[in-house]
């Protein structure tokens, strides 16, 4: 396989948190490592599952396949696989094959030397996967309150669960969530196009250094937060969608079941205004 | 400095945090589904929050049995109720003693204790009438009111007059000023669970006969379907109300993936389209009609009469009164059979399911 | 530990403040000389300002301040000039556009809606006099344009919400409401009126841009801050002489997934990752209510709507004999 003209003397042994050099190897441009062998297991197996599941549907139509949890009278316990045991075994190997994949990324920050940052910053994804699909159908009491498994219907879920509360928008934490969403967009935006504008200058000039992407954002908006800082910026702000979006979600149904502009009334009856 | 400023940042944090927890409830949750798994149409009411069994009265004595004398024959001045026996009359009306009438006023609310049959008290004129709604109700709205029947006690729950009821509200004082104009919005009103919506649907929708529907029955546009945003935002706010007089939320009725889809929607949206229709018909021909009978302080602040919404027999409760009937009490409520029932049209009975994405089934409903 | 995972500044330099380049064809100067901010300096910069005030900035700012006026000025009047209701309910107060009796006329009433056009003008005045700006200040340092161009973006989604889509309806009243709860209310009934956005393709596309972006943020950001330790956050400088940080960043993603990026090119995917988001959602509105009516019977049509198994129940409206 192709390496990369720099790669070789990168590809050394070591770094590995299990297995020492067992799996300590590269498929294609892959590493795999004892947790690369998890993931492909778990994933493998998860998709399988889906297909499987799929051709015991009534469709093969892509936007239409849908694998259900199941009905919430079942509780916490396990389910038929075809009411919605398929389901539960697929959240199991996505769990596995996600938490597998973090920590992969772990043995590959280790061999290269490099901080943890995405491996933790992708804990936060799966964080609020498993908010989704595990924290809060547990604090309900049933796995019937997951997300089902569809292109379009788990969208019907998040309309559905969302009108449970009558007004989803009104939901503090979703309000958060989605402000930090659109300013992490809107962040992401200045920040590639700036290092585009300095990388591509206008015509006939010389590529421009730091100090005219700080000239540039302190000349429009009076600060410029850094090359640094922008990225601990943008992590803050991604992280934070993520996060606030698994807050929104869990308190929904778990700390509060009525319509979510309801939830507003301890502020109009606060002390303060008399 | 520093340490200070952490210190009080974390003071601040913590005790934000604490306050926004304290609008929460993290007690115990029932929870049901009431549609295909995994597509949130579930039920979740926080065990404190479900409204707790009504009481109901005892009855006053035992129920005689029919026969006997006619009321009619027996009293003067009695234009509804002058065919049921006089033992079943002087039982109803012993009942409405005690589901209305103050306790300290008893019959005399109504009646001058010197000529029962005087109607110049205006109370006799009203429940007359009201008594002859809830005959309309018992015997025309069977597809909203099903065999469970409506009582007096259904809406007064031993008040003179329903706790829960509507009249106009009061606008701007100058509708051509923005000073003081709300527009019927952008207020944190109770009648729609304290949001934003317009709040002053219920004089169009409940009162009058505005359309509610808003979704297209066809995918592209067409010139008999032009229904605004704003009008979105009513129906939304007189639907939050629905859920908030029953209790429950929008999926109780709806699923979601289409709110004006009749085949994805539960048995109970067609309850509600009659139910709906009922209180227009309550409002418009039973309540309206009394204009001139209420006195002013029986009337809301632009004098038309108090009105009922969904909470007035609700409460809080998908079924009224927990679903418990009462009419047994009173056999004479239910209303004279009409020769010809205007309402026939209930709600057919789940037949064999249809997939939906059956699309030209569909599309050939509109 | 923690502090080698550079999420924070441990020692900030203090010296002369940076002037910045001197800038070409401009009619100012850059006001003030700047100043250090000790808590700023703990994330990202220390440094605040100088700015570069100008004619468009200013003039912008003047718009901007107008249309925020007439909005809260509106708000304060709906709660009779009281100033401990306004705070109480400002959520929920707004600024509605005219009902739809009035069509798309220009000319509507003050109290009517007529407010509501004149912040929208000033509103949209001042986006595009801060948007010339951008431009404007990129060309003065010699810059590239891009910056302005993503805002352009969102410019073309705010105003496709308040304009563009209303002529196209020819009715102010499919505009959004200034206001807090109240814009939320109408997002809401806006996919209700319209058979639910959910099934709308562009939103589909508009919200996986979104998530995508974020993703980005969060795969980007977190890689830079690994590879601090190698001068990673010098980014123009790896693009124009890769060294080992970009090295290391590029085979930690092509070991992970296969696949990488460059130095410059993550700059593109996230370029066109936060422009298509306005781009595909303005795309989403444009055609809700012109094009579409109804998304969800759109999407039975079009054979994406998943199924459920049906109730069996009939509108009431269409039986034999049902009350008007």
């Amino acid at each position: 396989m192709a390496l990369l003209s720099f790669e070789r003397k990168y590809r050394v042994r070591g770094g590995t948190l299990i297995g020492g050099d067992l799996f300590d190897f590269w498929v294609g441009p892959f590493y795999v490592g004892f947790f690369g062998v998890t993931t492909a297991i778990s994933a493998l197996l998860g998709t399988l599952l889906i297909f499987y599941a799929a051709s015991l549907g009534p469709t093969w139509n892509p936007w239409l396949i849908s694998i259900a949890p199941p009905d919430i009278s079942y509780g916490l316990r396990l389910a038929p696989l075809r009411d919605g045991g398929f389901w539960q075994i697929i959240t199991i190997m996505a769990i596995i094959a996600f938490v597998s994949w973090a920590l992969r990324e772990v043995e590959i920050c280790r061999k290269l030397g490099i901080g943890y940052h995405v491996p933790f910053a992708y804990g936060f994804a799966i964080f609020a996967y498993v908010s989704l699909e595990v924290i809060r159908p547990f604090l309900l009491g049933a796995w019937g309150f997951g997300f089902p498994y569809g292109i379009f219907s788990h969208l019907d879920w998040v309309s559905n669960t969302g009108y449970q509360y009558l007004h989803f928008h009104y939901n503090p934490a979703h309000m958060i969530a989605v402000s930090f969403f659109f300013v992490t967009g809107g962040a992401l935006a200045f920040h590639g196009a700036l290092v585009l504008s300095s990388v591509n200058p206008a015509p006939g000039e010389a590529v421009k250094s730091p100090e005219y992407e700080d000239a540039f954002f302190r000349d429009t908006i009076g600060y410029s937060v850094g090359t640094l800082g922008i990225h601990r910026l943008g992590l803050f702000l991604a992280l934070s969608a993520g996060f606030w979006s698994a807050i929104c979600i869990i308190i929904s149904g778990p700390l509060w079941t009525r319509g979510w502009p309801e939830w507003w009334t301890w502020w109009l009856n606060l002390p303060i205004w008399s | 400095m520093s340490r200070i400023l952490v210190k009080a940042t974390i003071t601040a944090i913590s005790g934000l945090g604490i306050m926004l927890l304290g609008g929460c409830e993290p007690g115990h949750k029932q929870t049901s589904q009431n549609g295909y798994r995994g597509a949130g149409l579930n039920q979740i009411v926080d065990a404190r929050h479900v409204v707790p069994a009504a009481v109901i009265p005892p009855e006053a004595y035992a129920l005689p049995p029919d026969g006997g004398p006619l009321a009619g024959q027996s009293y003067q001045n009695l234009k509804v109720l002058g065919g049921i026996s006089k033992d079943r009359f002087d039982h109803l009306m012993a009942n409405i003693n005690q589901w209305v009438a103050p306790p300290a006023a008893g019959c005399t609310y109504c009646h001058n204790p010197a000529n029962m049959a005087s109607d110049e008290k205006y109370t006799k004129v009203v429940a007359r009438q009201m008594l002859l709604m809830t005959q309309t109700i018992n015997s025309q709205w069977s597809p909203h009111v099903k065999q469970t029947g409506v009582t007096c006690y259904t809406c007064h729950r031993g008040n003179a007059v329903p706790v829960n009821k509507w009249a106009n509200a009061v606008g701007a004082p100058n509708p051509d000023s923005i000073t003081g104009n709300r527009y019927g919005q952008n207020a944190p009103n109770a009648d729609v669970g304290y949001a934003s919506l317009p709040s002053n649907g219920f004089a169009e929708y409940l009162n009058g006969a505005k359309n509610i529907r808003l979704a297209a029955d066809t995918a592209l546009p067409s010139k008999d379907h032009v229904v605004s945003v704003k009008d979105a935002e009513k129906t939304y706010g007189l639907m939050v109300h629905l859920s908030t007089a029953l209790g429950v939320n929008c999926t109780y009725c709806h699923n979601t993936q289409s709110f004006r889809a009749w085949n994805l929607s539960r048995p109970q949206r067609a309850t509600a389209w009659y139910g709906i229709r009922m209180v227009r018909d309550i409002n418009q021909h039973h309540i309206g009609i009394l204009q001139s009978v209420f006195p002013d302080y029986r009337k809301g602040p632009l004098g038309d009469p108090y009105k009922v919404n969904c909470t007035t027999c609700h409460q809080g409760q998908a079924k009224p009164l927990g679903g418990v009937s009462m009419i047994a009490q009173a056999p004479a409520l239910k209303g004279p059979t009409p020769a010809a029932p205007t309402v026939v049209a209930v709600p057919a009975a789940p037949s064999a399911p249809l997939a939906l994405n059956d699309a030209p089934a569909l599309l050939a409903r509109k | 530990m923690a502090r080698y995972q550079n999420l924070f500044t441990q020692v900030q330099l203090r010296g002369p403040l940076e002037a910045g380049p001197p800038l070409r064809d401009s009619t100012f100067q850059r006001s003030g000389k700047g100043f250090y901010n000790y808590w700023l300096g703990k994330l990202g910069a220390a440094q605040v300002g100088p700015v570069y005030l100008g004619t468009l900035g200013m003039a912008s700012l003047l718009c901007a301040f107008l249309a925020f006026e007439i909005i809260g000025l509106n708000m304060a009047a709906s709660v009779n000039w009281n100033p401990v209701q306004f705070v109480r309910q400002l959520p929920w107060l707004a600024l509605e556009p005219p009902g739809p009796e009035w069509g798309f006329t220009p000319f509507v009433p003050l109290a009517k809606g007529g407010w509501w056009i004149i912040a929208g003008f000033f509103m949209t005045s001042s986006l595009l006099l801060w948007w010339l700006r951008t431009y404007r200040r990129a060309r003065a340092l010699g810059m590239g344009t891009h910056v302005a161009w993503a805002f352009a973006a969102g410019i073309f989604l705010i105003i496709t919400l308040g304009f563009i889509r209303p002529m196209l309806m020819g009715s102010w009243a499919e505009a959004v409401p200034f206001g807090i709860f109240p814009h939320l209310d109408w997002t809401a009934a806006f996919s209700i009126r319209y058979g639910n956005l959910f099934y709308n393709p562009f939103h589909c596309l508009s919200i996986v841009f979104l998530y995508g972006s974020t993703l980005l943020f969060a795969m980007h950001g977190a890689t830079i801050l690994a590879v601090g330790r190698y001068g990673g956050e010098r980014e123009i400088e790896q693009i124009t002489d890769r060294g080992t940080a970009s090295e290391r960043a590029a085979l930690f993603w092509r070991w992970t997934m296969g696949f990488n990026a460059t130095m410059e090119s993550i700059h593109r995917w996230a370029w066109w990752f936060a422009v298509l988001t306005p781009l595909t959602g303005g795309i989403g509105i444009l055609l809700t209510g012109t094009v579409v009516d109804n998304w969800y019977l759109w999407a039975v049509t079009h054979h994406y709507a998943p199924g459920y198994p049906g109730t069996g129940v009939i509108d009431p409206a269409t039986l034999p004999g049902a009350p008007k």
